[in-house]
Formats: structure tokens, sequence, C-alpha cells
């Protein structure tokens, strides 16, 4: 993630490392896109946030930034306006959810969860068969038409994988918790990156329930 | 600071809105005094063409030249126009955009769309007395980034810029917002004449942030309408009856009247008389009839309910309050499902109506830079992607991202010497390119190289209209390459450019037709009040005073018949004037009078 340590503000021509506002004339500037999300929103870099501090932070920040308040300002402003904010949102997006958040530090560690993601974990590998054999019980169900009983074993299936999904992300906010900033990085990144491929594997498996469910709401 | 108003611009009816001091008004007809224009445009064979109550009328007279619901038709390709579509109104043959034929002309739906906002913007330059450039207009949440940019479009051609789009719930949430000093989770259900809309929005500290947002661009009153016609009006007709436009565009007036009587009382009447055609229609419609006739279509707005929640990650009990918006929320059967649906009672004290015009005006206030309280963060309603390999959807941009977003996607050659790669870009979110909407297709130029190696970064930005634009940089030399982007079904800058210059002698005539206008209404207001006042106590009129005075009268009488609106406007100042010194005494005697009435009430 290379950008330059200083640019020149596009109005008073003040070197300054990448900030939102020149330091000298507080005029907006375009942050470099490769600017890392924790510094975007001015927090500590760290996988775990405080989440009340970080929804202040981009409230304030989207009150400085927003293009609504640069609508008759210069091309340059209107520009850093809208960029800014495009990468302020992703960046909040990213940092508020535990597993887009997990998954942002482990790139920023180098690292990307591998391509045989679509292997089944082994630790969820009875799971699976059991909820794919109950799905399709679900679909004969519905085809004799009884809708109440498919409401009641789909919800039973939800629950069963939102169970998981609990334990999975405690372990996760768990692992989140001890790396210090990175200090510990070789300890844990392996445990990360398991956690991870667990989680993206049972959110594929919630997202066939929640397709069965749909078809219930838009029947 | 240039004044910047607010329109909403509906699929029944349109308004105009602007800040008075701190608070938002609507701007009523001068005439009728009537805030809602209807959203109808009627094409005369003189090539006249009339817009709002007046082409309504002539709906039933005229229904194949004259525009209803244009709003359905925006950001529309022909393919997508339906066999009920075509019973209504003529279409142009071809593909691409929408092209409706009348008299031998055709028009886009941007066109039509602008010539009501032409009239919006007539009926505020008077009111506000100076021109009007700048506008903000709403449009669904749900609107697709086609439909945006067809709602542009019309601004550009009614020579208007439209500083920006904002969804029409978060709209009605600012106006709803700022009256009612709320914080807390809330959902907006607006239902409108052809589009339905759920929000669900978090208020804090003067920040609106949209969570979520559904719907469904064709779902509204008008098929209410369409349905109480169908069962109670059309059903016992003979088939070539049914499917006359005329008799189609009265059933559905006549069912559209009896559905608002209903929303008040238990019983309506409903009439189609149409005695050329041989239809006598009278009869009694309940409530109840109408309720179990449209019971189904109303229940259609509950399921992107349910998904508005869940993508917000809320359950209906989180929810703090419900805001009703748009006309066809006034249907108790409406206010009922929508109460058990979230279980607690809708808020309706705002009016329906008004109230997404109301909000339009303060962001436009926001945006002239007079206000710093407040700020909408909105969302992009629908995902966004390209399509690849196998004709599959590839999402870039989640429905519900914060906008403005951006993403950055890398594409490269798969064959050697390629000299350009295709792009099509869709929205929707459906897992196959062919179930989603085509937004454009674009090629990005590349130098011939072996395949694979060209590397070229194409910047996916939303910007605060919800509407994508693209830019493309060839990595290996850093330049910007510009992508021409052509819309799928809307129109190229050029075709707007074109239809602008044909355009400026109709604007030429438009502004003298407009100073007219005002120069007559304000004659009116004259010629009304000083007959009246001359019913005052002789007393008060000074020797030969009245005979002046009727003498300006009636030269300003004969002004207002011809066409000159420089005589007219003269001939005003000079009645004023004679009746200043009049109008001063009466004014002193109305004191006079009001503070002897204290006095005696006083003893």
């Amino acid at each position: 993630m290379d950008y330059p340590n200083t640019v020149r503000c596009w109005r008073c021509a003040h070197e300054h490392p990448p900030v939102l506002f020149c330091p000298a004339c507080q005029a907006i500037q375009l942050l470099p896109s490769q600017v890392d999300y924790f510094s975007v929103l001015g927090i500590p870099r760290s996988p775990v946030v405080n989440e009340a501090e970080l929804t202040q932070r981009y409230y304030d920040l989207s009150r400085r930034l927003h293009p609504d308040l640069y609508q008759s300002g210069t091309a340059e402003e209107k520009e850093a306006s809208l960029k800014n904010t495009a990468l302020l949102n992703r960046a909040y997006r990213t940092l508020r959810d535990l597993l887009q958040r997990s998954q942002y530090w482990l790139e920023l560690q180098g690292e990307q969860l591998g391509k045989d993601n679509n292997r089944v974990p082994p630790e969820l590998a009875d799971l699976v068969f059991e909820v794919q054999e109950k799905l399709a019980e679900v679909r004969e169900l519905r085809a004799e038409g009884k809708e109440t009983e498919v409401g009641a074993e789909l919800a039973r299936i939800r629950a069963e994988l939102n169970e998981q999904m609990v334990g999975l992300r405690t372990a996760l906010a768990e692992n989140l918790a001890q790396w210090e900033g990175g200090r510990q990085a070789p300890k844990l990144l392996p445990g990360l990156k398991h956690l991870l491929s667990e989680i993206a594997y049972l959110r594929t498996l919630l997202r066939d329930v929640e397709k069965e469910s749909d078809t219930q709401w838009n029947a | 600071m240039e004044r910047i108003v607010g329109i909403d611009l509906g699929t029944t009816n349109s308004l105009i809105a602007f800040i008075d001091g701190d608070v938002p008004r609507v701007i009523p007809d001068p005439q009728t005094r009537d805030a809602l224009l209807p959203s109808v445009v009627s094409f005369l064979a003189d090539g006249r063409v009339i817009v709002g109550r007046q082409a309504k009328e002539l709906a039933a007279e005229q229904p194949l030249t004259t525009i209803q619901s244009v709003k359905r038709f925006m950001g529309l390709g022909m393919e997508h126009v339906t066999t009920d579509d075509r019973r209504r109104y003529r279409f142009a043959d071809g593909q691409g955009i929408v092209r409706f034929a009348v008299y031998g002309k055709q028009y886009t739906p941007p066109e039509v769309s602008a010539l009501i906002l032409r009239s919006l913007r007539e009926r505020a330059e008077a009111y506000l007395q100076e021109p009007i450039h700048k506008v903000v207009i709403t449009v669904p949440a749900y609107f697709n980034d086609s439909q945006r940019q067809a709602t542009k479009d019309a601004g550009k051609l009614a020579g208007l810029e439209v500083v920006r789009l904002v969804n029409e719930p978060t709209a009605a949430s600012l106006a709803y917002g700022l009256n009612k000093k709320e914080e807390g989770l809330i959902a907006v259900y607006d239902f409108g004449g052809g589009t339905f809309d759920i929000s669900i929005l978090r208020l804090h500290a003067g920040i609106f942030e949209v969570l979520s947002t559904n719907g469904n661009t064709r779902l509204g009153g008008d098929d209410l309408d369409q349905r109480l016609a169908e069962r109670f009006l059309l059903a016992g007709l003979p088939e070539a009856l049914q499917h006359d436009p005329r008799v189609l565009s009265s059933a559905q007036q006549a069912a559209e009247a009896a559905k608002r009587a209903l929303s008040d009382s238990e019983e309506a009447h409903l009439t189609l008389d149409m005695p050329t055609q041989g239809i006598h229609i009278s009869r009694t419609l309940t409530r109840r009839e109408m309720e179990e006739a449209v019971e189904d279509i109303v229940a259609r707005t509950l399921a992107p309910c349910h998904q508005a929640l869940k993508d917000a990650g809320l359950a209906p009990r989180d929810i703090e309050a419900v805001v009703l918006v748009g006309g066809s929320t006034r249907m108790p059967l409406v206010r009922r499902r929508v109460g058990e649906f979230f279980g607690r009672t809708p808020l309706a004290d705002l009016n329906p109506d008004e109230v997404v015009a109301l909000g339009a005006a303060v962001q436009a206030d926001t945006l002239s830079g007079r206000r710093r309280d407040m700020l909408l963060l909105d969302v992009v309603p629908l995902s966004l992607g390209i399509e690849t390999m196998g004709g599959v959807m590839s999402r870039l941009i989640e429905r519900n991202t914060t906008i403005p977003a951006s993403v950055k996607e890398m594409f490269t050659t798969a064959v050697d010497d390629q000299t350009a790669v295709d792009v099509h870009v869709l929205q929707g979110e459906r897992e196959l390119a062919r179930d989603c909407r085509s937004l454009a297709r674009f090629k990005i130029p590349i130098e011939p190289q072996p395949a694979g190696v060209p590397r070229v970064e194409v910047t996916f930005m939303i910007d605060a209209n919800g509407i994508l634009n693209v830019t493309a940089t060839d990595l290996r030399t850093g330049h910007e390459r510009s992508v021409e982007v052509k819309p799928s079904y809307g129109l190229t800058d050029e075709e707007i450019e074109r239809l602008l210059e044909e355009s400026i002698d109709f604007a030429e005539e438009d502004v003298t037709r407009r100073l007219l206008i005002e120069a007559r209404t304000e004659a009116d207001s004259v010629l009304h009040g000083t007959p009246k006042a001359l019913r005052r106590p002789a007393a008060l009129l000074a020797e030969g005073e009245e005979t002046r005075i009727l003498a300006a009268l009636q030269a300003l009488r004969e002004a207002r018949a011809g066409e000159d609106y420089n005589h007219i406007r003269d001939l005003t100042e000079a009645l004023s004037e004679v009746t200043t010194p009049f109008a001063q005494r009466i004014m002193d005697t109305s004191i006079q009078e009001a503070l002897g009435q204290k006095r005696l009430s006083e003893l």
C-alpha cells in the first residue's frame, strides 16, 4: 500500500502528509485512495474497534466531507469531497462489521482467503450434509403445500445455523482481541484464516436457507 | 446565493416548494390555489400543449394524445412496454428508449416530463417573481440508474439545472424529522400514484442515515384504480368497449373518484356515463367491496417492507415511528395493513401529498449553502455489477451501500492483440445478467498486446444522486482513458443537445406567454379588489375620485383582454396609483373602527 508521504495542497501549495484538510489553509484535500481505512477514520490501527466511537467519527467526518456541502465549490473541492466521501463510506462499512473488518485485517497482513475456499471445512462437513438434507425435505413439504411445516422447519434450520454462527463469531472476536496491534501476528494469523473460511461457508448455507424463506414471502 | 427550489415530480401529481424564511412551503396554482399539478400532458391537434388539470380533463376525450403517468415509462426501453400500455397509447416502432407517437411526432418520457417541469417552473417564477434555474427533484428510492438519468434529462430539457436527485422517502423523512425533532429508527412507507418505496432510517443529531430501502417502481394507486375499473365497471361491457382507450381512461378516472371518496365514507357512487358508446353504469360501491378487490395489491407492499427490515438487520418492533407518504396511504385498508405489519399506529399528521416536495425544498436549502444543521446519508437501492463469463452478474456494489460509493475493477484481455474490452454494466439482485437491468455498455480501448498483458483499472463511482459514472485508467501508461458510455434506454448527450436547440424558439414564445400570464394574474387581483372597495361609504371618496378610478379600471379591463403584457402592467400600475389615497383612507377608517369597537367593549 504505497502512497506519497507528503502531498501539496491544491490551494495554498503547502506541503503536508496526506490528510483530509490542509493544515495551513483548511481546504479539503483529495486523499490518496490507498490510505488505510483506520487512517481515513482517524482511529487506532487495530482489529478491535469501539463501535460508538467509530460511528461518531463517521458522522463527524461526513458532516465535513459530504458533497452536499460543496455544491457551489470549486472543481477541486467537488472532486475531493466526492472521492473522499466514497472512501469514507467504504471504510466505515468495512470496519463496523466484524466479518468485513476481519477480512480487511487479513488483507492488511498481506493475506487473502485461499482459492480453496469452496472446499468444505472438515469441522462443518456433518452440518453441511445435514442442512442440505433438511432443505430437500423442505422442498418436498412445500410441493405438498404444507406451508406451516415449511415455516417451522426453516426456522429450526436457521436457529441451528445461527447458533453455530454465534460460536464462530465469538471465537473470531477473541482472536482479534489478542493481536496487540500486530505483534502477535504469527501466532494468530492461521487461526484467523481458518475461522473466516468456516464463517464464509456457514454464510453460504444461511443464504441457501434464506432463499427458501424468501420464496415463502414472495409467493 | 442563487435560490434552489424543490420539485416532487410524481406519477399522478407534481408539486414545487421553496423555503420561505425558514419554513418549507408549496407553491399553489395562482388561479385554482391548488398545490397539486396533475402530471398529465395533452397534445392538441393544432400543436398546442396543455399540462395539468385541464389536460386531465381532456384525458377522457383524447386518451391517445393525453399522456398520464409518464413517470412509469421513465428510463424504460420499448421491450418493457406492456400490452396494457399499448391499449392506452400509441408508440413509435423501433428499439431503445420508449417513444410515444402523437400526431405524427415522437416524444420520449423525459420530453413529456420536461413539459410538466416547465409548467411548475412557470408557476414558481410567477409566484417568487424571479427566474428559477436550479432545482432538486425527487425520485422513488427504488428508481434504478436509467430512471434517475431520465429524470435528470427531463430537467435539462426543461432548461433547469438539476442540482440533486433526492429519494422521495428520504425527502419525506427530512420534512418529518425537522418538524418533530425526532430521533431514532423510523420507517417511511411511501405508496404513491405509481410507485411504492419503503425506507428505514436512523435519525441522530441532524443526520438522516438511510439504513435500507426497497420497493416497486410499478406499483401504486394507478393499479388500484385499474383493478376497481376492471372489476366494477368494465367487466360487464362488450370486449371491444373494454379495450377502447376512451372507455379505459374514463373508467379509471371514475374508479379513482370512488376510491378517494371511500377513504372517508363507507359507500360511494361509481358512475360511468358515456352516451356515445351507449354506456350508463351507476352503482354503489362499499368500502368493503373495494377492499376485497384490492387486498392483494396492498399486500404486495409488505414483502419489500420485510426485505428492507431484514437488510437493515432489524425487526418490526425496533421501528419507533412509521411515517405514511403518498396519496394511497389515505386508504384505511393501507393504514391497517401497515399498522399490523409494524405493530404500531402509523403517523399521518403531515399532508402525505405535500411532504415529499417540502423535504425537497429543505434539501435544496442545504445544497444552496444556507442550511448546515442537517445531512442526508442515502443509499443505492439496487446492486450494481458487470456481466462476466457465462452471462453471470458479478456484483461490485451491494444494494443499500451508502452513496457516494466507488469500486475499482481491473480489466485485461483474453485474446492476443485485442484492441478493446467490452464492459456491460448491470443493476439488480438476480444472479443472471439477463434477469438484471442493463444500464450501459462501453468499450475500453486498449493497445494491442498479448492476452492478459494490458491492465486497465475501471472505477465505478455512484455519485450523491445515485447515478453511475465510469472512468478508466491504463495502468501501464497511467493515462486516463475516456469511456463512452452508451445508456441502454436513455437519451444520448447529442439527442439532448438537439432537443434543447429545437426548443429555443419555443422557449422565447414561452417567456412571452409566461409574462402575459403573470401580468394578467396581477391585473385580476386589482380588477377584483377595486370595485369591492368602491362599495364603501361615499364619504371616503374625494371629489371626482370615483370617476378617475372607474376610468382607470375600464382601461385596465380592456388591456387585459389584449396580449400586450407591458400595456397590462402599465395600466395595473396606473390603477394602483389612483386608488392609493383612497385605500389609505379605508385603512385609517378600519383602524379607527377597530379602536372604537374596542373602547365600546371595554366600557
